[in-house]
């Protein structure tokens, strides 16, 4: 509980910064579960000060999850985003400071304490910069020399591409963990067609750490995709791990996903790839439906087939879902899996998981409570209950 | 009457039900016939009086202007726009207007008042009354504030906008797993509707809860995570080595499952017979490590490495880990080669 007048003053700092914001905007969420954690509150703020300035901040407390029992701890709580944005009025710089999700191009998003600019320079070209302190969990936690830097050059094609490279170390206690150079492009070509592709290199341990590429082609009723990834696991340890050093056996995965609006409101999608790890090849298939009840797509029905894993880790399961709007506030909605591990190991032969719940939607209030049961490797059988309270504020 | 007459009678209601819950035929208002009203001479302004005047209301017809001199004689009591109208539509425009800068009389002398020019769609119903965006690009081509990603210039409050991209930045497909190369070349564009949270809520290290948990109401709400993942997670993880790493770190794994009691100092060994063997046969955790390193860093990071180093140190019985090729930029004295190559050895 000594957290919370750290969490409430991160709070005031924005709110504050936005007392004559346009639009300002507070949400507040609890949430209840009768298994960990057994309650949450996430307050959500944000605003824009003045064109050009907003900001960002959601902060969570948290009473009885189940580290806290093993700690004794009877609260917990972090700050999950609190981040200032500015940009110049033709958008030509822009700043974002605070904590916040770094993305820089093909590189993996980092949660950092600290700062990234942007500028946009003739010819098209973007310069990005990022430095900061890696997120670590819990408020008081404390740091070493811990630090991040990073920086993404990449060039505009007009309206219909872009393509970049980008650099980033990390370093934990002064010692190297990550060095990795990324690039990326991504094109529109014509009206139906979209490219994309990414790739990332370690320079720590000189290898292909990751590499994705993605290929659409769409018209009004049929969208057709390609793709293929490759994850190399041994590369997104911290270089300081000692299981960095024993090699690249990367897993693969390809495929195509074909989704068709067969009619209005039904929506087909078939997803045939294999995927691969080390000498084990296997197909990963998956077929869904979603149908929707009514115009507005407030009641739908879906169901989906699934064949996915590698080895002894394949499994085949089901799923189904359903959501019945009562008039434009209530609704009623269910899910239900059914997962079916091909080497059981005494874990139970059959997975099932369902969930049965109600909300209510009134624009600023939001309210839901939802029963789960399930059966799983770790529980023979298990039920929970769950609540949800919101409430919004705003001033549009 | 015959059976087959019954069979035939019951297939047709099937085929019309069918129809009806695929949304094949509509058994609610109809779409306004803007095509007929066009084909017989009735000029846009004629009904949407006003219109191009700059002022805010949506300028729908009225009763009084459909009745005046065109249909005199209604056939029911209640506003024609209760039924002359496709169910939506209405509060699509409302949304327009309350989200888009957008001014009819600035744009009527470019467009030499012909509302065809931008509204191409109406004639093929009411689904498409506001323009798609590609259009204004049509002849906003060039504008540096598109450039700029500057979505600010025509989108009011684009976070509390509730019109999906349809034309530009559809989300279709499986788009979450196609999102992070996306946004990796358009990184920027994202960030024109999504606030920080939003990458936070999955990709944050200080998430409270899963997205899935905090949208339980919400069946068709994406996430990994999403329905029974929890029962499937190590399968999960195990064919995709790796993939966890994206968001999690390695002792993510441990941290949890101690918490919970399935691993830790009184569970045991998870590791099945020949796990680790001076034979090849009975060598098994060698591939294992290879396949799937995060795994073992899961448990057997930081000081538990010790327990390799026992039998993988330079001389050590447990050989050389590294594959034929190997290389690393690290200095030897550093963590952690010097774990195994003391200082001096090669």
């Amino acid at each position: 509980m000594k957290r919370l007048p750290a969490l409430a003053a991160a709070l005031a700092v924005v709110t504050h910064g936005h007392a004559a914001a346009d639009p300002l905007r507070l949400r507040a969420d609890a949430l209840a579960t009768t298994a960990s954690p057994a309650g949450l509150l996430v307050l959500d703020a944000s605003g824009a000060a003045q064109p050009g300035l907003s900001a960002e901040a959601v902060v969570w407390v948290a009473g009885n999850t189940a580290a806290d029992r093993m700690t004794g701890d009877d609260a917990r709580g972090d700050v999950l985003v609190i981040a200032v944005d500015a940009h110049t009025a033709d958008g030509a710089a822009a700043a974002r400071i605070g904590r916040f999700v770094s993305t820089l191009g093909a590189l993996r998003p980092e949660h950092i304490d600290g700062a990234a600019v942007r500028f946009r320079l003739p010819y098209q070209v973007d310069v990005e910069a990022v430095g900061g302190v890696p997120v670590l969990p819990g408020l008081m936690t404390s740091r070493t020399w811990d630090w991040l830097a990073g920086g993404r050059i990449a060039r505009r094609f007009s309206d219909w591409g872009s393509a970049g490279i980008a650099y980033e170390q990390v370093r934990t206690d002064g010692r190297l963990v990550t060095e990795e150079v990324a690039a990326d492009v991504g094109a529109t070509l014509g009206r139906h067609d979209d490219v994309g592709a990414r790739a990332a290199y370690d320079l720590a341990n000189p290898g292909l750490a990751e590499v994705s590429l993605t290929a659409s082609h769409r018209t009004e009723h049929l969208r057709t995709e390609l793709y293929a990834s490759e994850l190399s696991a041994s590369h997104l340890l911290p270089a300081t791990s000692l299981f960095s050093v024993i090699g690249d056996v990367p897993s693969e995965r390809a495929g195509a996903v074909l989704t068709w609006a067969a009619a209005p409101r039904l929506d087909l999608t078939a997803d045939a790839g294999a995927r691969r790890v080390d000498a084990d090849v296997a197909p990963e298939l998956t077929a869904r439906a979603k149908l929707k009840l009514d115009d507005r797509g407030a009641s739908a029905l879906s169901a989906e087939l699934r064949r996915s894993g590698v080895g002894s880790e394949a499994w085949t399961g089901a799923r189904g879902a359903a959501r019945i709007a009562f008039g434009h506030a209530l609704w009623a909605s269910t899910e239900l899996e059914l997962v079916r591990p091909d080497d059981p190991r005494g874990r139970g032969a059959l997975w099932p998981w369902v969930l049965a719940a109600l909300g209510w939607d009134r624009g600023d209030w939001q309210a839901a409570a939802a029963v789960e049961a399930s059966a799983s490797p770790e529980y023979r059988s298990r039920v929970d209950a769950l609540f949800q309270l919101s409430r919004r504020w705003g001033t549009p | 009457m015959t059976v087959r007459h019954l069979v035939t009678g019951a297939a047709l209601c099937g085929l019309v039900a069918c129809a009806g819950v695929l949304g094949l035929t509509r058994s609610g208002p109809s779409a306004f016939p803007h095509r007929s009203h066009v084909v017989a001479g009735v000029s846009c302004t004629r009904c949407h009086a006003g219109v191009d005047s700059g002022s805010p209301e949506l300028h729908l017809p009225d009763d009084a202007s459909c009745t005046a001199g065109c249909h005199a004689g209604p056939h029911d009591t209640r506003p024609c726009l209760t039924c002359h109208v496709a169910p939506g539509a209405i509060a699509a425009l409302t949304e327009a207007r309350d989200h888009i800068k957008f001014d009819h009389r600035r744009h009527a002398g470019s467009t030499r008042g012909n509302c065809m020019r931008c509204h191409n769609g109406v004639a093929d119903g009411d689904d498409h009354l506001r323009p798609a965006m590609a259009t204004c690009f049509a002849c906003h081509a060039g504008d540096a504030r598109r450039d700029a990603r500057r979505c600010d210039a025509c989108h009011k409050d684009l976070a509390d906008e509730g019109t999906l991209p349809q034309t530009h930045l559809a989300h279709d497909g499986d788009w979450l797993r196609e999102h992070g190369t996306r946004a990796a070349s358009s990184g920027d564009v994202c960030q024109s509707c999504h606030q920080p949270s939003y990458c936070a809520e999955c990709h944050g290290k200080t998430v409270p809860v899963l997205p899935a948990t905090r949208r339980f109401a919400d069946p068709f709400a994406a996430s990994v995570h999403r329905a029974g993942f929890e029962a499937r997670h190590s399968l999960e993880a195990k064919s995709s080595p790796g993939s966890c790493t994206t968001c999690h770190s390695p002792d993510r794994c441990v941290a949890c499952h101690t918490a919970r009691g399935v691993a830790g100092p009184s569970t045991g060994s998870p590791h099945p017979p020949g796990w680790v063997g001076l034979t090849a046969g009975s060598n098994l955790h060698g591939r294992e490590a290879r396949r799937d390193p995060v795994a073992c860093a899961g448990c057997h990071g930081g000081a538990g490495e010790t327990l390799c180093v026992q039998c993988h140190a330079v001389g050590g019985v447990g050989g050389n880990p590294h594959p034929p090729g190997w290389s690393s930029r690290q200095p030897m004295s550093a963590m952690p080669c010097r774990m195994c190559h003391p200082v001096g050895s090669r």
